[in-house]
């Protein structure tokens, strides 16, 4: 699967990434006439013009490149949605939800379906608002964590995979260096262990 | 270590450590201004790790604490640990005093995790901004795996900056590029 990326800790590429992206459904209007499509990965279809079908991203950008199509903007592409959470995400600590591929999606819709976008530079850097506030806000988080879980809400691929190989790293570090504190720690107990009064009386369980 | 023949693993059990002997030991020589071919119960010398962990085993040797995790090395990870020069001292810094720690002085482990937090932060701010050049002077300092997850940073977000930016979709597989070889 990984065989592209050089590291063996940075598991996926960026372009493996977007691959993966590529499978996310979206809303395309066709222009064409075309029977169903019957694929492994499921029907899509048939295609009437002027009615609003769902496919895949892929296929949604094949049939966009051969003009057969236009791309609906997805819901939360759109700017009061957009301004909306580059507003809530500058508020609070949390991650706000978004699509777990909205780099991507964003991308891949920026370069090849860029006359279906209404506002495209709003939009585009609405985007690269979020995208840099998420990334901040990223680094500030990986700055306090240590061995104990880790749990962030909502992070999108990308996001974590451009910090995957780092945090993996560092989590085994911290790992490694609190583990070896614990076993001396019960070390110390068990040296501790014979100086305690063996006939130690013994607490007295309250009746129920 | 993981991995039998992790080359860290190797190079890190060549660090010397300074050991007193605890029995003497015939036909060996630590010293070779000594000419009794013999080493005396008692005498101090520095060996490798490997070697001084074989020798502990076997109680010949009693293991001391080596210098870069003497108390002046800690006072100063007390003071700042993000610009102490660790590279320098041991370049295998946190591997080698995992290993020694249950060997001669337990708290070392305490040190080695107080210091990661510390200079882990410092790590995390530099490799996600700074540019490289900038940071050339701050990698000095740096122990191998502190290096290696600067690396690790710094190439994954280069990976991601270089996707954003597009470029050439397609690859040109590099055997088309080759020169057919003359047929003879």
């Amino acid at each position: 699967m990984a065989g592209q990326s050089d590291s063996t800790m940075s598991l996926f590429s960026s372009e493996e990434i977007e691959f993966m992206a590529e499978d996310e459904m979206t809303e395309i209007v066709p222009n064409l006439r075309m029977d169903s499509l019957n694929f492994i990965c499921g029907d899509y279809g048939p295609f009437l013009p002027q009615l609003a079908a769902q496919v895949p991203l892929w296929l949604a950008l094949a049939l966009k490149k051969r003009g057969k199509c236009t791309i609906r903007l997805p819901q939360w592409m759109s700017v009061e949605n957009l301004t909306r959470v580059l507003e809530a995400e500058r508020d609070s600590h949390a991650f706000q939800p978004l699509p777990f591929h909205y780099i991507e999606i964003s991308r891949l819709l920026f370069d090849h379906a860029r006359e279906d976008i209404p506002d495209m530079y709003m939009v585009r850097s609405l985007v690269e608002d979020i995208r840099d506030v998420r990334f901040h806000k990223v680094e500030t988080n990986l700055e306090k964590f240590t061995a104990s879980t880790v749990t962030w809400k909502n992070m999108s691929a990308m996001e974590v995979n451009v910090i995957r190989a780092f945090a993996g790293r560092a989590l085994q570090a911290f790992y490694k260096h609190d583990n070896e504190q614990q076993t001396q720690d019960t070390d110390r107990a068990l040296d501790k262990q014979p100086q305690i009064p063996t006939d130690r009386p013994k607490r007295n369980l309250k009746p129920r | 270590m993981a991995n039998y023949y992790d080359i860290d693993g190797i190079l890190m059990e060549e660090e010397f450590v300074p050991v007193v002997f605890q029995k003497a030991i015939n036909g060996v020589n630590i010293d070779e201004s000594t000419e009794k071919g013999c080493v005396e119960q008692g005498s101090k010398t520095e060996l490798p790790f490997w070697l001084a962990h074989e020798l502990h085993m076997r109680q010949a040797v009693s293991i001391s604490v080596p210098t870069c995790f003497n108390q002046k090395t800690r006072l100063e990870i007390q003071a700042d640990a993000a610009c102490v020069d660790l590279r320098s001292r041991c370049p295998y810094f946190y591997e080698f005093g995992c290993k020694l720690a249950p060997l001669c002085d337990k708290s070392i482990g305490l040190l080695l995790s107080y210091a990661f937090q510390i200079r882990y932060k410092e790590v995390l701010h530099k490799a996600h901004t700074t540019a490289f050049a900038a940071a050339s002077k701050f990698l000095m300092l740096l122990t191998k795996e502190e290096t290696y997850l600067y690396e690790a940073a710094q190439s994954s977000m280069l990976a991601f900056k270089k996707w954003r930016m597009g470029g050439p979709r397609l690859q040109r597989a590099s055997i088309l590029g080759r020169k057919r070889k003359p047929a003879e």
